[in-house]
């Protein structure tokens, strides 16, 4: 072929670009994006048009045309453009549920994305510090790795090695410590033994790998390397984790990485405390006064990995609770807005997408607001402060079944 | 042998209007020719297709290959034999349930469904059809009179019918919709209707073929000798539109997408 294609094909599969063929442009995927509906609906945050326009991409620089003329040049403006669109998605699924051929549309984004990262036109605005962020700190909010251990109180036990052990993730244990308060003393008042990894955990990556960084200076497999072998030596048979971003990340992205199967068990602490309840071993001593309860799925923890009864189960175990759901639910249900590194990159799509969902929410007018992953927490929090719902509390399950279990948070400080 | 080639009109008939034979062959060797064109258009717009699927990785973070046409077979076996998120259907189920019967479609719209599998059912059984009858008239020619072709044309003829108005309504469905669903309209872009223009002069073209052959109301008054070029030209755009044209056009869904319901085990 004469002269340079202008993109290339790294980090695509063949799969994947035979799957830019299958696209019939029904439209679906327009009609359900979260980021689209937020953002006044721009033609080039459909995924549908996204779609398009990496195929037509493709068939300028590799098709007919090009294998006889040579490639068609594809201007420098028109791939940031596109660039600018992928990372307008927080990679919910939301298009892939509903797409009638199934593309794989979040791994297309994301190997899209790890693409113009490679040729430097990625990642988008502040989510370019995710790298030194992680690769220097460990984490993603340049806290020094020893403050890990900073929300731990004084009578939560630890063990040094146990079955169970408890991957608390960057945000539950430097800034939304609450979670992390709450998910260390329900394993202590049940009873169960857990090891943590404590200030030698690293950051999951799932910020990288969404963001298309998670080859850069190997940071991701290294991070996974260091985790799984610290989970084995601190003898793991389970491990839990009450970060939906984190549990999604070991599950899918760490065995992707590491090119091996987890040596554990991985649960999300709403499945391993559903089992628990079946047993019976929970014994409520603080029931709720008879408070509506709305249950956002985490897309990280539904949609992705398809864990959708188990924090209703919990919700629904703990007395004084009424589950009531929105409309738009589990497979169907509508991104918080912060997945994907928009929250890093466009706060401000990030909040209209969470205003969106706490209205959703509100239709429906619950006490509470819950979830089962520390980041919808924050954003759809602040997509309430927003609104102005001040009334509406926004609330984890797993702090819930912490205050049904009489257990105090209030000595909980977050950063 | 016989060379004539049966275009609908009984033998006798085409016997005795003595220069439609020689049409007939010429009907019948230019037909030849130009399904082996189509042909040779679509499997070099495959060959195309493969090699450009073919520089994408064979896998998750490896590099991409070099454009080989073993390529994206080799990940897609790969992806299928692999555990996959989602579904996880087996191959059958998604194959019958998804492929075939567009369970992914109906659940999202019913109406867009009964578009898309009027279209695609007409089509594929339209397309088969023809084929056999081809299949039918060959066979007689080289001598087996296993079964006359004059009385199969007639077994399908009542299929044919039913499946041509099948198509016709899909086609009629996704021409009101491009027009007067606003979404639909406004979304519409030359990739989208050069495909529904090019069914529906198919279509058209060839209910007044069989019209003219039959004197039905699609014939619209013409006369039977029409006939033969009336088919000639169905049967060249029929090949032409929907053969060697569905590499480079939106057609190539029909092969990419029950081959990405395979790949992600039905999907998400």
């Amino acid at each position: 072929m004469k002269g340079e294609p202008s993109i290339n094909t790294n980090n695509l599969t063949a799969v994947q670009l035979m799957e830019l063929d299958a696209c019939v442009r029904c439209g679906e995927c327009v009609n359900w994006c979260p980021t689209y509906d937020a953002a006044g609906k721009p033609a080039g945050l459909a995924p549908r048009d996204k779609i398009l326009r990496w195929s037509q991409f493709m068939n300028k620089s590799y098709g007919l045309r090009a294998r006889l003329f040579g490639p068609k040049a594809i201007p420098e403006e028109e791939i940031e453009a596109f660039k600018d669109d992928v990372y307008g998605c927080t990679t919910c699924g939301m298009c892939a549920t509903v797409c009638e051929v199934g593309i794989n549309t979040i791994e297309l984004w994301e190997s899209m994305r790890a693409n113009l990262v490679k040729r430097g036109n990625g990642p988008y605005g502040k989510q370019g510090m995710f790298v030194k962020l992680i690769g220097e700190y460990k984490n993603p909010y340049m806290e020094d790795p020893k403050n890990r251990l900073n929300w731990i109180p004084d009578d939560v036990k630890i063990a040094d090695k146990a079955d169970i052990v408890y991957f608390g993730g960057c945000t539950a244990e430097l800034k939304q410590t609450k979670l992390a308060f709450a998910t260390a003393r329900v394993l202590n008042k049940l009873g169960i033994d857990f090891a943590m990894l404590g200030e030698d955990e690293v950051c999951c990556c799932s910020a990288l790998v969404r963001t298309g960084q998670y080859e850069i200076e190997d940071i991701a497999r290294k991070a996974a390397r260091q985790n799984v072998d610290g989970m084995v030596a601190k003898g793991a048979k389970t491990v839990v984790y009450a970060c939906a971003g984190c549990f999604r990340a070991s599950l899918v992205d760490w065995p992707r990485l590491l090119g091996e199967e987890l040596p554990f068990k991985v649960m999300h602490i709403t499945e391993f405390l559903e089992g628990l309840i079946k047993e019976g071993k929970l014994e409520w001593e603080k029931p709720f006064d008879n408070l509506t309860v709305t249950y956002h799925d985490p897309c990280h923890l539904g949609r992705h990995v398809g864990v959708f009864e188990p924090p209703r189960s919990v919700i629904n175990a703990i007395p004084g609770l009424n589950l009531k759901e929105m409309d738009r639910i589990k497979a169907n249900q509508r991104c918080c807005g912060a997945g994907g590194g928009v929250k890093a990159g466009l706060p401000d799509l990030a909040l209209k997408v969470a205003e969106t969902r706490v209205q959703d929410a509100l239709a429906k007018s619950p006490d509470i607001l819950s979830s089962a992953c520390p980041f919808c927490k924050r954003n759809l929090s602040d997509g309430r402060d927003s609104l102005g719902a001040k009334e509406l509390v926004v609330e984890d399950v797993i702090v819930l079944v912490a205050e049904a279990l009489g257990i105090r948070l209030d000595d909980c400080v977050e950063g | 042998m016989s060379m004539e080639y049966y275009s609908g009109l009984s033998t006798e008939v085409a016997n005795s209007f003595g220069m439609l034979t020689e049409s007939m062959r010429i009907t019948f060797a230019a037909v030849m020719i130009m399904a082996t064109i189509a042909i040779a258009i679509f499997m070099i717009g495959m060959y195309i297709n493969l090699k450009k699927w073919g520089l994408g990785a064979e896998g998750y973070g490896l590099k991409p290959s070099n454009g080989s046409i073993f390529t994206f077979p080799k990940t897609l076996a790969y992806q299928m034999s692999g555990k996959g998120h989602g579904h996880g259907q087996n191959i059958f189920s998604t194959l019958i349930f998804d492929a075939l019967l567009q369970r992914r479609a109906l659940r999202r719209s019913p109406g867009r469904w009964v578009m898309h599998l009027a279209i695609f059912g007409g089509w594929i059984a339209l397309c088969i059809m023809s084929i056999a009858m081809f299949v039918v008239e060959i066979i007689h020619m080289v001598g087996i009179h296993v079964l006359d072709p004059a009385v199969f044309r007639e077994m399908l003829s009542f299929p044919n019918d039913v499946f041509s108005y099948i198509l016709l309504i899909g086609i009629i469905i996704a021409i009101v919709r491009r027009l007067f669903v606003a979404k639909a309209r406004e979304s519409t872009i030359a990739f989208d209707s050069v495909l529904l223009v090019g069914l529906t002069i198919i279509v058209v073209t060839g209910f007044v073929a069989d019209g003219i052959r039959n004197g039905t109301l699609w014939g619209l008054g013409m006369q039977s000798d029409l006939a033969p070029p009336a088919s000639l030209f169905h049967v060249v755009i029929s090949l032409f539109f929907c053969i060697a044209y569905i590499p480079f056009s939106k057609y190539m869904h029909m092969i990419a997408g029950p081959l990405t319901l395979m790949a992600n085990k039905g999907g998400e």
